[in-house]
């Protein structure tokens, strides 16, 4: 017979040594119980916004690196349709193990937002105080709102299936057009020396970066497979269908990752 | 155990606190050979020595790609090619850089074995002291850096600024640029994701009690957790956000109604007109002899000019070995500047008008050690390049490239 745990402060008529272990219980009314979720809460939240904020800077920095630190690399071309495809995986798993687990509508808005302070860090800290560039040359881009949209498309259609179709789409399409705000000033036109350049070129060839010389850029280059000068719409809706399935592969991963199995083996 | 990691941080702190500041830029790091047979770089001057911030700094000189470029590397002639500033960072803002006239905004291509004369202005931003390269950028092979020297700039780096006027009229400071923008966006989507976050967590606890529920309804049942409150909130945020990416476009729009993609593209430029054919040289025999850190070389010139001529200087890898005899007494600018002042002996040296001559130049001096030239005898192809500077009677100079084999001697 296997041994019965009883909290000490639950009197018992006539234990027996052999039977029963007394343990002094941490939690000794609903209100303590109450209070311990509550720290849980409260513990638990700032360390998974710190990892996740961790974890995904370390995989932007492998997999999206320079398009997305310098502003004059962040083009219509290649920035809107890599940095989509390299993003959607942490919204995706941890999408699912919170939905899964918790049925918390909020992986990707929790990994964006994690994402988005670990980048400020990593930016002000690194680009900007340590070696010397302008902020507003280095500053992240954004994609918190995107976030929001995979998450409430989650909960409105309660199907990943669905979430990858609208949020997930939704997601690479809008990338460029949710940080266009912040991308236009750096966009005007400047006459330097005779040759035309943006604010954002311009920035580029003054703030000296002896390991970037200007041709390692992978901007867009003129071609002809696009519509006349349509091609930040072509360049979304093709990063909405690959960021789809990306984020399709994710919920997979995220979903064999989330068994408790894992877990059990380990314990 | 303790005692052991006491002394290991007593290590530390000892190496850190008598380990001197590195500020070199890998001057040494590549193999010889390839530092002698990629660029060479001459009449480097980097100018003023001292400056404040604000005021420019001008880097000039000349450069040339060698003819015997190895042949597994990319070379500028066939790929793109950068002209750059080695600085740690942007200490300095470019303001200008040009090579023959043409502004070097965007990348090239530099013929081999054509000479260019580059200049790059730098408005000093950050006080320090740095050590000031100019380097091309080889697309596929990497930076290969020219001569240094070091410059000081002082004063006060919140006394920076960089004006700009666009091409719409506005006048913009390019520090600040944009910020404001910046700023108010991230913090409207930050709002927006706390909104988000904060309905779910609008009470506490939430995670152990919606597990426990998640667990006891089973995964088919789990949804029952979703409220029609929750739904409509959703409905609300997705089309919200929505709407607000489409407000935040098109107010875009009407701030910035003229906007261009990012520039990219090649620039060409003409290299400088050649020097004709004064001076010719064929490569007799090259032999470095490595107790006495000696390079000898023996060449055939021919003299197609009007006036007798002598070799003056042998240039390689950066380092200028100097006829004292033809160049007289020059002085290093400072103390890493790359000088043998009296580094080059030369035999027979005058050949005149029509003549060909063979003569025998010695270039010795520490910087082949120092300078880790040396291990040029290690390299797996033992090719060397040069260029050699002759100077006829008027004071004009001619400068020519001489490379090929060299033979290591070991005693």
């Amino acid at each position: 017979m296997s041994a019965r745990y009883i909290p000490a402060d639950v009197e018992q008529n006539e234990p027996d040594a052999n039977e029963v272990r007394h343990v002094a219980g941490a939690v000794k009314n609903s209100a303590e119980q109450l209070a311990a979720y509550r720290n849980i809460d409260l513990a638990t939240l700032p360390l998974l916004f710190l990892l996740f904020g961790g974890i995904s800077v370390f995989l932007f920095a492998l997999t999206v690196g320079d398009w997305d630190f310098w502003m004059d690399w962040r083009d219509r071309r290649w920035w809107p349709l890599v940095t989509p495809f390299s993003l959607i995986l942490l919204p995706a798993v941890l999408g699912v193990f919170m939905w899964k687990k918790f049925r918390l509508p909020m992986g990707a808005t929790f990994a964006t937002m994690s994402f988005l302070a670990a980048s400020w860090v990593s930016r002000y800290a690194n680009f900007h105080e340590f070696a010397g560039f302008p902020l507003n040359f280095v500053s992240p881009s954004t994609w918190v709102g995107l976030g929001v949209i995979i998450d409430a498309t989650l909960l409105i259609s309660r199907s990943f299936y669905i979430t990858g179709f609208i949020g997930a789409f939704l997601f690479g399409l809008l990338t460029y057009t949710i940080n266009w705000p912040i991308f236009a000033p750096f966009r005007m036109p400047i006459d330097y020396n005779g040759t035309m350049v943006t604010v954002a070129d311009l920035m580029g060839y003054m703030y000296i970066r002896t390991a970037i010389p200007e041709y390692v850029r992978i901007i867009e280059e003129s071609t002809l497979r696009t519509f006349g000068e349509a091609v930040t719409p072509l360049t979304a809706v093709f990063a909405g269908f690959v960021t789809i399935l990306n984020y399709y592969l994710w919920v997979w991963v995220g979903f064999k990752i989330s068994e408790s199995r894992w877990m059990n083996r380990i314990v | 155990m303790e005692k052991n990691i006491s002394r290991l941080l007593l290590c530390l702190v000892l190496f850190l606190s008598f380990s001197e500041m590195t500020y070199a830029h890998g001057e040494k790091a590549q193999q010889a050979g390839l530092r002698m047979r990629t660029m060479n770089w001459w009449d480097i001057e980097i100018y003023p020595k001292k400056l404040d911030v604000n005021q420019i700094l001008t880097v000039k000189g000349k450069f040339s790609p060698s003819p015997w470029w190895p042949k597994h590397m990319a070379n500028p002639e066939d790929m793109l090619a950068y002209l750059n500033i080695g600085v740690p960072g942007p200490v300095f803002v470019r303001i200008d850089s040009r090579v023959n006239g043409v502004p070097m905004i965007r990348s090239t291509h530099f013929k081999k074995g054509e000479t260019y004369e580059f200049e790059i202005k730098l408005k000093a931003r950050s006080p320090g002291r740095y050590h000031v390269h100019p380097v091309i950028s080889v697309e596929d092979t990497g930076p290969i850096i020219g001569p240094a020297q070091w410059v000081e700039v002082g004063g006060d780096q919140a006394d920076f600024e960089n004006i700009i006027t666009t091409l719409t009229g506005e006048v913009i400071d390019l520090e600040t640029h944009g910020m404001k923008q910046i700023i108010i966006w991230h913090s409207f989507w930050v709002v927006v994701g706390l909104l988000w976050m904060g309905y779910w967590f609008r009470k506490l606890p939430v995670l152990m009690p919606r597990y426990k529920e998640v667990a006891r309804l089973g995964a088919n049942h789990a949804n029952e957790l979703i409220t029609m409150k929750d739904m409509l909130v959703s409905i609300v945020f997705f089309g919200g956000i929505l709407m607000a990416i489409a407000g935040s476009y098109f107010w875009t729009q009407s701030q910035y109604p003229i906007t261009t993609p990012l520039q990219t593209g090649e620039v060409e430029v003409q290299p400088l007109p050649s020097q004709g054919n004064v001076v010719e040289l064929k490569l007799h025999d090259a032999r470095y002899r490595i107790p006495g850190r000696s390079f000898k070389v023996e060449i055939d010139v021919t003299n197609n000019g009007t006036s007798p001529i002598r070799l003056g200087e042998f240039l390689t890898a950066n380092i200028r070995f100097i006829n004292k005899e033809v160049l007289g007494d020059i002085k290093p600018v400072d103390a890493q500047d790359l000088i043998a002042q009296q580094g080059l002996q030369v035999d027979d040296n005058l050949v005149q008008p029509g003549e060909t001559r063979r003569i025998t130049l010695r270039a010795e001096d520490a910087l082949w050690e120092t300078m880790r030239l040396t291990s040029l005898v290690y390299d797996p192809d033992s090719r060397f390049a040069a260029m050699l500077f002759f100077y006829d009677e008027n004071g004009k100079r001619y400068h020519l490239e001489v490379g090929g084999q060299m033979m290591p001697t070991f005693s």
